[in-house]
C-alpha cells in the first residue's frame, strides 16, 4: 500500500510470469483435478493481470511469486464458491484440498520441491500417449510452458484457431479418458517418459530451425525445451535418456548464435567461430553427458549427444575426430535409422574414406521420397562432386538444392556455392 | 513545487488476451517508467483503485447512495499518480511515455490547486 517503493525491476526475472504461470497451473490442476484444467488456467491468467494492474502503482512485492500464488489461489476459491452456488457438485472438495494443501505447506524449499513435482506430473500428463503427438506439444507449451495460443501458433507457423481447437480437443480427451494427474508407474511411466522426451525434442527442433531475426518466440522454444528437459532429467524419475537429451540440446543450443554471422550469412559447423559458442551451455552439456553414461540402454539420444560432444570437445574444427564421428553414425543407423541420419553419416564418410565413398553412400537416398524436398541432399552431393573436380555436375546439384524449400541465408549460401562452380 | 494528479483511465478489455510473456513485458515498461519517476524525485503517491462499481452519493438533505456506473463504462479510472512538476508542461512530459498510453489508455493531468500549497 505504501509508496516507499519497491521499484526493483530485478525482481522481474526473465520469463517469471511464463514459468510461474506453468507452475501455478500445475499446482492448481493437482488440487482441482485435471477435469478443471480450464479453471486453473483462468485463475492463473487472472492473477497475472492483477499483478500487471497493481504493481505499477504499488511497486513489485518482495516475493512476487508468492503474491501471484496467493491471488491465483483466492481466485480459485472464489470461482469454486460461485460454481457451488450455481449447483455444480464436487467442486467444494477442491476448495478443501486447496485449504489442506496450504495448511500442510512447509518452508520455501519444500514448496519449491512440491512445485517441481507438480510441473513434472503436468508434463507427463500432457504427454499421455492417448493424445495425438501435436496435441501433446501444444498442451505442454500452453500449460507447463505458459505460452499463449497465439504464441504457440506463431512458433509452429500455424494459425491461432487451429491451435486453439487442438487444445480444446486435448483437454476434452483428458477429461473423457480420465487421465490422472498422479505420476504413472512401471511400464506406463516408461512410455510417458519416452513420449515426454520426444515432445521436448520436437519443441527444441522447432525452435532450433528458427532463423536469427525471426520471431523471438520461436527461439524461446529452445529455452523452454531445455528447461523441461532438465526438470525431467533431474527429477526422481529422471533417466539416462533424459540426461542424454539435455546434453544434446545444450550442445546444439550453445552453437545457436554462431550459426549465422554478423552479415546474416549461414556459417557451417566447421567454419564457426568457436569463441561464439556459449560456454555455459557447453559445460551444461558435458555435465549431463557424463550423467547419461549410467545405465545400460544406449538410446538414439545417447549417440546424438555423443556426436555433439565430439564436436564440442575440440578447440579447432580441424581437430574433429572423424573416425569416431563415423562410428557413432554407424551406431545411430543401427538404433534409429532414417534417411536424414544416413545423409549425415555420408558427410562423415567423406571425411574418413573420401568423396567417392560418400557419393556411393548417398546413392540409395536419391530415390527416397521423404528426402524429395530436402535441400541438404543435393547440397551435400554438390559439395562432394565439387571436391572431386566435377564442377558441372556439382553446379547441377546446387541448382537442384535451390529449387527446394530453404531459408534466405541458406539460399544465399547455396548461390555462393553455385557461383564457385562456374 | 506544484503537484499534479495523473488520472489513468483504461479499457480493461485491452488486457484480457495477454500472454504471460506479454503481460510481463508490459509490466516491465511500467516499472521502468515508475523507477524514472522515483529517481527524479517527482513521485509523491500512487494508488490502484478497486475494480468494482464503486458508489455514487448525492442529495440535498437526504443523501442517496447508489452503485456507481464505473464497471459498465468502457474506460474506467484505474488508478492515479500524484507527482511534483514545475508546470503543466513538465507534468505532461512526465506522463508522455507512461506505457498506459501505449496500451490504449487515457491519462488526465490535473493540477492540485496551488492554493493548497499556500495553505500548507
Amino acid at each position: 500500500m505504501n509508496n516507499e517503493v519497491i521499484v526493483a525491476p530485478d525482481l522481474l526475472i526473465d520469463h517469471l510470469f511464463r514459468n510461474r504461470a506453468g507452475q501455478m497451473v500445475a499446482y492448481l490442476t493437482r488440487l482441482l483435478g485435471p477435469e478443471h484444467l480450464d479453471l486453473a488456467e483462468e485463475v492463473v491468467q487472472e492473477a497475472l493481470l492483477k499483478a500487471l494492474q497493481n504493481w505499477p502503482y504499488s511497486g513489485i512485492p518482495q516475493n512476487p511469486a508468492g503474491w501471484l500464488f496467493r491471488v491465483a489461489r483466492n481466485a480459485a476459491l472464489d470461482a469454486i464458491r460461485h460454481r457451488t452456488l450455481a449447483g455444480e457438485k464436487n467442486v467444494q472438495f477442491a476448495a478443501e484440498r486447496i485449504r489442506d494443501a496450504e495448511a500442510a505447506a512447509g518452508d520455501d524449499r519444500e514448496i519449491e520441491d512440491r512445485l517441481r513435482d507438480d510441473e513434472l506430473s503436468m508434463v507427463l500428463m500432457c504427454c499421455h500417449p492417448a493424445l495425438p503427438r501435436d496435441a501433446r506439444v501444444a498442451l505442454s507449451l500452453k500449460t507447463v510452458g505458459g505460452f499463449s495460443t497465439r504464441e504457440i501458433a506463431r512458433a509452429f507457423l500455424s494459425d491461432e484457431p487451429t491451435i486453439a481447437q487442438r487444445l480444446v480437443r486435448a483437454k476434452r480427451q483428458i477429461r473423457e479418458s480420465q487421465v490422472s494427474f498422479e505420476l504413472p508407474t512401471g511400464d506406463d511411466l516408461a512410455l510417458r517418459l519416452e513420449s515426454a522426451l520426444e515432445v521436448i525434442y520436437l519443441m527444441f527442433n522447432e525452435g532450433y530451425a528458427a532463423q536469427s531475426g525471426q520471431d523471438l518466440v520461436r527461439q524461446d522454444l529452445c529455452g523452454e525445451a531445455l528447461r523441461l528437459g532438465r526438470l525431467l532429467a533431474t527429477s526422481s524419475v529422471g533417466t539416462p535418456q533424459a540426461h542424454a537429451l539435455v546434453a544434446l540440446m545444450a550442445f546444439q543450443a550453445a552453437r545457436l548464435s554462431a550459426r549465422i554471422d554478423s552479415g546474416g550469412e549461414l556459417v557451417l559447423l566447421e567454419d564457426q567461430d568457436r569463441s561464439l559458442w556459449d560456454q555455459k551451455l557447453v559445460g551444461l552439456g558435458f555435465r549431463h553427458f557424463s550423467e547419461c553414461a549410467e545405465g545400460t540402454q544406449m538410446s538414439a539420444y545417447h549417440v546424438q549427444a555423443a556426436i555433439a560432444a565430439t564436436y564440442a570437445g575440440v578447440q579447432q574444427a580441424n581437430g574433429i575426430d572423424w573416425p569416431v564421428i563415423l562410428s557413432l553414425y554407424n551406431e545411430l543407423m543401427e538404433i534409429s535409422p532414417s534417411p536424414v541420419v544416413a545423409l549425415n553419416r555420408a558427410v562423415a564418410v567423406s571425411r574418413v574414406q573420401g568423396a567417392e565413398a560418400a557419393l556411393a553412400a548417398l546413392r540409395p537416398l536419391i530415390e527416397d521420397r521423404s528426402l524429395r524436398n530436402y535441400y541438404l541432399l543435393p547440397a551435400v552431393q554438390g559439395r562432394l562432386l565439387r571436391d572431386l573436380g566435377d564442377r558441372e555436375a556439382a553446379a547441377d546439384c546446387f541448382r537442384q538444392a535451390l529449387e527446394r524449400p530453404c531459408s534466405e541465408p541458406e539460399k544465399r549460401f547455396l548461390q555462393r556455392k553455385l557461383r564457385d562452380c562456374m | 513545487m506544484p503537484s499534479f494528479m495523473l488520472l489513468l483511465y483504461n479499457d480493461p478489455a485491452n488486457w484480457q488476451n495477454m500472454s504471460p510473456e506479454d503481460a510481463q513485458k508490459a509490466l516491465q515498461k511500467f516499472m521502468d517508467w515508475g523507477s524514472k519517476l522515483h529517481s527524479s524525485g517527482a513521485h509523491l503517491a500512487s494508488h490502484k483503485l478497486a475494480d468494482d462499481a464503486g458508489k455514487v452519493m448525492r442529495g440535498h438533505g437526504k443523501v442517496r447512495v447508489t452503485d456507481g456506473p464505473y464497471s459498465e463504462t468502457k474506460e474506467v479510472l484505474g488508478g492515479y499518480y500524484l507527482i511534483k512538476a514545475a508546470n503543466y508542461n513538465e507534468a505532461a512530459e512526465r506522463a508522455r511515455d507512461c506505457p498506459a498510453l501505449e496500451y490504449g489508455g487515457t491519462i488526465e493531468v490535473r493540477q492540485v490547486d496551488p492554493m493548497m500549497d499556500d495553505a500548507a
